[in-house]
């Protein structure tokens, strides 16, 4: 080949990073000028958990561990959204709208689609926990201690890669015009049907830990010292070994369009 | 047509070679071959479905070609590092509404090794105007104005243009061919497909005729628009189909079942006269420049020599 076709600048290291990073920003950014997604994956969690946990409390006479048990609950629920939606739906609309088609044919760093949503999903749901955290100090009765709610919010932080496993799932497999549907299927369904909330009993309790924020909810439980279910080494293998399946099943999808 | 020559067959920046390619039971792309040559401007022309989009998205690596080869600069068009020379404009796309003009064209420089400037950008797009406005709400040759504004960002040495103009008022057309000239004259190849014989004619070193898969004709603008110069002659007459397609000036001709003849030809006067000499009787006489499509609809019956 002549010379003509090697030439160009090359890309330098500095300036590939550059291109991650901004990436995330410009989906950060247009996620939250976009108040479809962004009202409810910020406000429901503070909402439903000022609802449940502080109203319904009135002045924290339910009987002791309520309050935590809420604020652990409300921080799992909060922690899917971002990665459930921001994949689910995005992944969806984006294959069909002809954007992924678009980003494949510019020089686009590998990876960079899902890593941006990543940490969109980060960064959304750093100011989910920032704000279950500040409410759960200042209404929420909670006997834990400062330090130990922000270290259920730092653990918590973890399940965004199994929302964002899941939310990929979806987007990839699912038709666009359902992908919202089915994950708000799966979002509602597994936060209610893992016992976050309530004791479940019966058919509930026994398939409670095929749901992904069962294992997630005994995660944070065991951050907060509250009591635990199994072992916590299996719980965090459940989460990653489910991620893996999930992403790997997405990817398939993804890349089979050429 | 004799290809032009002076480029070796390494200096092709992008090449198709005998690419064949099939959606379940069509044909889009039939055996092409095609190479963008350093510094040209090569426009891709040919009528809805003529193949002209899968082309460029084979080229592009967006599809895979069940059988054939392509190259972007030498390598796979898979290679980032083949792809960071590319800019491209796609026929349908849609960008994400909440971001303004200006982040998307952050966005997308961010991916070049050497972009140009916003500023830069802004200003040889012609997008000063929306500039700051979300994309959701542009017209929709606004939008287009945004997307060419994303494909020069990174300062390609080749650029895809599906279609480019669609849309655009005058004034934002003649920003547009503004700017993809400068670029040519920078150096950098430009890829246009289009529907339009005058955009061709306005901005392209070399035409590539395509239909139904195929390569059909190519060659320079000059000797495109010589293809396209032909007239076309309707007319009721008695005169026998056969007479007419013995006259020397007629490049083809067809009676349809009302007793209408159509001819075309390059020589309109020479024609009309004979036919009035021939039959007294004639009525309806029309015409008229024969358009693009009659061009292509010949050019695929009758390979070019």
């Amino acid at each position: 080949m002549t010379a003509i076709l090697d030439s160009g600048p090359k890309m330098s290291v500095a300036r590939l990073l550059g291109a991650y990073l901004s990436d995330a920003k410009y989906e950060s950014l247009r996620l939250l000028r976009t108040p479809a997604f962004s009202v409810p994956i910020l406000a429901m969690p503070i909402l439903f958990y000022s609802f449940f946990g502080v109203v319904l409390n009135g002045g924290g006479h339910r009987p002791p561990g309520f309050a935590d048990m809420m604020f652990v609950g409300w921080t799992v629920y909060g922690v899917m959204g971002p990665g459930l939606f921001g994949f689910g739906i995005l992944v969806a609309v984006e294959r069909n709208m002809g954007l992924l088609t678009f980003k494949r044919a510019l020089p686009m760093p590998t990876g960079s689609y899902l890593a941006a949503k990543l940490m969109m999903a980060y960064v959304f749901a750093i100011v989910v926990m920032a704000m279950l955290v500040t409410a759960g100090l200042t209404m929420g009765h909670v006997t834990l201690a400062p330090a130990k709610l922000i270290t259920v919010a730092a653990v918590m932080s973890l399940g965004v890669i199994p929302a964002c496993a899941i939310g990929l799932f979806i987007g990839a497999w699912a038709p666009a015009s359902s992908a919202g549907a089915i994950a708000n299927i799966a979002y509602l369904g597994m936060a209610f049907l893992s016992g976050l909330f309530f004791p479940l009993s019966g058919f509930l309790h026994d398939i409670r830990t095929i749901w992904p924020t069962y294992h997630l909810a005994q995660l944070a439980h065991a951050a907060a010292g509250m009591p635990t279910e199994g072992s916590l080494v299996g719980h965090a293998g459940v989460l990653a070994a489910m991620s893996g399946v999930l992403i790997l099943l997405a990817s398939r999808k993804l890349a089979r369009r050429g | 047509m004799a290809k032009d020559g002076g480029q070796t067959i390494g200096d092709a920046l992008a090449r198709l070679t005998g690419v064949r390619k099939r959606y379940g039971d069509t044909i889009a792309l039939d055996g092409l071959d095609l190479e963008v040559r350093p510094g040209e401007l090569l426009a891709v022309l040919g009528p809805n479905g003529a193949g002209k989009t899968t082309a460029i998205a084979v080229m592009l690596g967006l599809q895979i070609p069940d059988a054939g080869e392509a190259a972007l600069f030498g390598r796979s068009p898979h290679d980032l590092v083949a792809r960071r020379n590319v800019g491209v404009m796609m026929q349908e796309v849609a960008l994400p509404d909440a971001l303004t003009v200006r982040d998307l064209i952050g966005q997308t420089s961010a991916y070049y090794p050497a972009p140009l400037s916003l500023a830069e950008t802004i200003a040889l797009a012609g997008v000063e105007k929306i500039a700051a406005r979300p994309y959701i709400k542009l017209s929709g040759g606004q939008k287009r104005q945004a997307q060419f504004a994303l494909a020069v960002c990174g300062r390609p040495r080749l650029l895809f243009l599906d279609e480019p103009t669609t849309g655009l008022d005058i004034n934002a057309r003649a920003t547009m061919w503004a700017a993809v000239r400068r670029l040519v004259a920078g150096g950098a190849s430009v890829v246009l497909t289009t529907h339009y014989i005058e955009e061709a004619e306005a901005l392209a070193d070399r035409v590539v005729v395509m239909a139904k898969g195929r390569e059909v004709a190519q060659g320079t603008v000059d000797e495109m628009r010589a293809l396209v110069a032909r007239k076309r002659i309707d007319c009721v007459t008695s005169l026998g189909l056969a007479q007419a397609q013995a006259w020397p000036e007629v490049n083809a001709a067809t009676l349809s079942e009302n007793g209408q003849l159509s001819i075309t030809t390059a020589d309109a006067e020479a024609v009309v006269r004979k036919l009035l000499a021939a039959d007294p009787t004639l009525k309806d006489l029309e015409v008229r420049r024969a358009g693009l499509s009659e061009a292509f609809a010949e050019l695929t019956q009758e390979p070019v020599e």
